[in-house]
């Protein structure tokens, strides 16, 4: 977990996990080994940058909470599906598609849930107004200057400092 | 017409039919789908289509000013209405940092409670109904007008009383309320062995209940099911211990669970739950400061601070959760809805493949979905 | 804060012709069945004792005219104790679900809703009759009227006092057994010929569930029969005088119980036309008429079963005559109104079953019938032939 790009702060009562999307995975699959075993929610969103995953993770037996987000670009929008590790998210992605448009490659079945087959928009994207259609003056917001997650090297010598 | 059915022949296999149950079917509660592969009366396959509600709220909400968006929150799960507006309204306050007084913290409990307990019997009603009896229903939602005649008083309206808000509720309680409840409370509790005679005790009930779509403990945790559907395969998770709100660490309740995993066992824990809501309503009405403010210093305008905040409430189907992403103006950013039932019909495959076809209609019944929470 | 003034009573404004819905009417309601049930009353009288006593005193029936006349107008009639049976039957039914549910049940038309059936008889005539495109048309059109002829055949051998019976049938027994069977087919064809999986299925589940328990409650008709030494319904019942042929056959009894509850498709049984499991089965397409020929024919049996079982364990129409002679008119009228009352016990009783119990699985139904009701059937015969040994010898 230490190799892993991730910056990770207590808000609240939770942990926040920011991960690079590239290490997505590998984060979650590590937080699944230290136990948490219950998916709580999976939540796709419109950052007005890009798109971004969150999960919220719950552990029955140490009643810990952990949230782990990642941004994608808009013209890239794949992460790695985390339906093998919990099936429960297995839903939860299908709608993080269907809504916002985010790919989850390796998920089993990855068709829209509550919209029609027949729509080609993502309708929970900024770019569309309440009544789906294009926003006419929506242009994307800059990527950020600094990621959201730190570098190991970075973080530990944050970590140590 | 929706897509595919996803369900194709098998070339060569002719003793298997494809059957869509739904979306009209009067056991599926409303809108539900199911495309079925039967063998005769056996399941061998089963996909579940949901969306036939949708409204997106979640978009909805974007373009709403957070007070508004209560109003929303109400429309999920109809049937406990008032409970849906909770954990939208705790996440919100965690991000305005607004304290709740002790008197709003009680009534909230006090409403809350009652709306689990009416939602357990609309549950009750028609999950016997999908069992073949039509008896409980009219006994039990004749139970049930009586809690919504005491929200009436209260918050003007029944079954969507719209009467939590930031930082306490909206008003203070009619001056009968308390009084409105214990009489409930008194009445209820001697219905209850009635029910009990008439469900939980009835052979045929048992005949068709024990050992039927059982759910591994394993399963359930992984599959992300929640509230009775999770508490009835031995997991004793339940939000209000895992994380308290309001004023639930200062009751004492027990959060009943079942080993077995079958359909009995999910009525049983919802009956015990029941119970339950009963003895903390009445610790709630002992404990409830009989006067001070029923609502905390708020801000009139209401912008929380930038940041993210997930909270989790137990409402008659489970965990529901709400993320709000406030990004500093009136309005969210996102709002995301977690809605126990839209989990727990994911177990539809799992249950459904093996077993006939009138068990089908017991497990339905005994997840327990509303399609105006599974669809948003 | 102002709070929303509430009227604390809520309060629906009585119809403008009429009286208010939402008040029960005790008195009123009485006062209309006792009259429902006075007019089966003559209904009754007049379908199995007068016209048959006039026809046999004047010795009409020997000539084919006669007979010929004699059957026309005992069809109409017996068309007609039908079609009231199933009119007053719906309405106790739901009136009497009403009272089980705390509620009132049908308030608007007639007296304490009374006339309710008519209404929905003439709305169910005024709908159209829709068949289907892919359903095989005769079939489809055939199977309401087996359904509804069946169970109407039943009435013919049904004694209701001494002497008065439409058909003295020396094999009383066998012919309601072939009969009712009968009435399996039409469900089934019904099922079948509509071009709904939903009906497939209900027809499937009513093939099984009829034929299986067809059998087990043959074997009770057989072993009163047996007990009996005949299979004539008149001589079953004299043969009661004394001692109800419940209590020495109490095994077939309960065989005959819970039989013929599954043959009527009632609940626990009802899963043939589970509305919550399969829409409603083998009727599922079917509208108007042909669905009321179906509804028609399941109260008529409602009437029916309770009926035989009378006949079958309770005596039939014995009960107290005050000493008038057994055969003279007035004691027919009397033992007629004995015979209607005991039906009416056993209606209730069945109807007091269906508002309580949920529904068995199907497999669980197959599993009753073969496995528990057909060795207890089987118990009961042995027990019939041993009584009727013993009696013999003694």
């Amino acid at each position: 977990m230490t190799e892993l790009r991730f910056k990770k702060t207590t808000e609240f009562d939770e942990e926040v996990y920011a991960v690079h999307p590239e290490d997505y995975r590998a984060l979650l699959e590590a937080l699944k080994a230290e136990g948490f075993d219950y998916p709580r929610s999976l939540t796709g969103m419109d950052t007005g940058y890009g798109l971004r995953v969150v999960v919220h993770l719950y552990g029955m037996e140490s009643g810990k909470k952990a949230t782990v987000y990642t941004d994608v670009p808009y013209d890239d929008p794949v992460v790695p599906s985390a339906t093998d590790l919990w099936p429960g998210l297995e839903w939860f992605e299908r709608e993080a598609y269907d809504l916002v448009g985010i790919r989850f490659a390796g998920h089993p079945d990855l068709r829209r849930i509550l919209l029609e087959e027949d729509w080609t928009i993502h309708p929970l994207q900024k770019r569309y107004d309440t009544g789906g259609y294009l926003l006419p003056d929506w242009q994307p917001a800059p990527w950020p200057e600094t990621p959201p997650w730190e570098e190991p090297e970075a973080r530990e010598e944050g970590g140590e400092a | 017409m929706r897509g595919p059915t996803t369900i194709t022949p098998v070339p060569g296999r002719t003793d298997e039919m494809i059957l869509n149950m739904g979306p009209q079917h009067p056991a599926t509660h409303g809108v539900l789908k199911v495309v079925l592969g039967l063998d005769g009366e056996r399941i061998t396959r089963a996909v579940p289509h949901i969306g036939f509600l949708h409204r997106n709220h979640e978009k909805i909400e974007e373009a709403r000013t957070y007070i508004q968006i209560i109003t929303y929150t109400d429309r999920m799960d109809y049937v406990s209405g008032l409970q849906n507006e909770l954990p939208f309204i705790l996440a919100v306050e965690d991000l305005l940092g607004v304290e709740v007084p002790k008197r709003a913290q009680y009534i909230r409990v006090i409403f809350f409670e009652l709306y689990r307990i009416a939602s357990h019997l609309v549950w009750l009603g028609t999950g016997m109904l999908d069992l073949g009896a039509i008896t409980p229903f009219l006994y039990t939602f004749r139970d049930r007008e009586k809690i919504l005649e005491i929200a009436e008083k209260t918050a003007g309206a029944r079954m969507l009383p719209n009467y939590f808000t930031f930082g306490g509720v909206r008003r203070d309680v009619h001056p009968e309320f308390f009084k409105d409840v214990a009489a409930f409370l008194d009445f209820f509790e001697s219905r209850l062995p009635d029910y009990r005679a008439l469900v939980l005790d009835s052979p045929v009930f048992q005949a068709r209940a024990v050992g039927v779509g059982v759910l591994p403990k394993e399963r359930a945790i992984a599959r992300g099911a929640s509230g009775p559907v999770l508490r009835a395969s031995g997991v004793a998770y339940d939000v209000r211990k895992a994380e308290p709100y309001d004023a639930y660490p200062e009751l004492e309740f027990e959060v009943p669970t079942r080993p077995e995993g079958d359909v009995y066992a999910r009525f049983w824990v919802r009956f015990r739950e029941m119970e339950e809501s009963v003895k903390i309503i009445r610790q709630a009405l002992e404990k409830v400061p009989k006067t001070g403010p029923y609502k905390g210093k708020v801000p009139p305008r209401i912008k929380p601070k930038p940041g993210a905040r997930y909270r989790a409430v137990e409402i008659s189907r489970g965990h529901l959760g709400a993320y709000v992403v406030s990004d500093g103006s009136e309005y969210p950013l996102r709002i995301k809805h977690r809605s126990p039932s839209f989990a727990n019909l994911q177990l539809i495959p799992d249950l459904f493949v093996g077993a006939r076809f009138a068990d089908a209609i017991a497990i339905l019944s005994s997840l327990d979905p509303v399609f105006g929470e599974v669809d948003r | 804060m102002s709070r929303m003034p509430l009227s604390t009573e809520r309060r629906v404004y009585p119809r403008r012709v009429g009286y208010d819905p939402t008040r029960p009417r005790p008195g009123l309601e009485r006062t209309a069945y006792a009259l429902f049930f006075t007019a089966l009353w003559v209904m009754v009288v007049l379908a199995y004792g007068v016209v048959p006593s006039v026809f046999r005193h004047y010795g009409w029936m020997k000539t084919p005219l006669g007979f010929a006349a004699f059957a026309a107008i005992e069809a109409v009639l017996a068309f007609l104790l039908a079609s009231l049976v199933a009119l007053i039957l719906i309405v106790v039914l739901r009136k009497y679900l009403g009272k089980v549910q705390e509620r009132v049940g049908p308030m608007h038309y007639g007296p304490a809703g009374a006339f309710q059936t008519v209404f929905d008889a003439l709305k169910l005539l005024a709908k159209e009759d829709f068949a289907p495109k892919r359903a095989d048309w005769l079939i489809f059109r055939l199977a309401p009227a087996i359904v509804f002829v069946s169970a109407f055949l039943l009435m013919v051998a049904i004694p209701v006092a001494p002497g008065w019976l439409i058909a003295d049938l020396d094999v009383g027994l066998l012919y309601i057994v072939a009969v009712s069977t009968l009435g399996a087919y039409g469900v089934v064809l019904g099922g079948l010929s509509q071009g709904n999986k939903w009906g497939l299925l209900g027809a499937f589940r009513a093939g099984a569930q009829l034929v299986s328990y067809e059998v087990p409650l043959a074997i009770a008709l057989l072993s009163v029969g047996v007990f009996a030494g005949s299979l004539r319904f008149t001589e079953i019942v004299e043969q009661q005088y004394g001692l109800w042929n419940v209590v020495p056959l109490f095994l077939s009894f309960v065989v005959y119980l819970v039989a013929s509850i599954a043959e009527l498709k009632s609940t626990p049984f009802d899963l043939p036309e589970a509305e919550s499991e399969i829409i409603a089965g083998y009727n599922t397409e079917y509208s108007g008429m042909s669905f009321a020929f179906f509804f028609l024919a399941e109260f008529v049996e409602l009437f029916l079963l309770p009926g035989f079982m009378v006949l079958l364990f309770f005596g039939g129409w014995h009960g107290p005559l005050f000493g008038l002679d057994p055969q003279s008119f007035a004691a027919g009228l009397l033992q007629s109104l004995y015979f209607l009352v005991k039906v009416a016990v056993w209606i209730w009783i069945f109807l007091w079953i269906r508002a309580t119990l949920p529904r068995f699985r199907d497999d669980q139904l197959m599993d009753l019938a073969w496995k528990g009701l057909l060795p207890l059937s089987l118990a009961g015969l042995m027990v019939a032939a041993l009584l009727r040994i013993f009696l013999e010898v003694v």
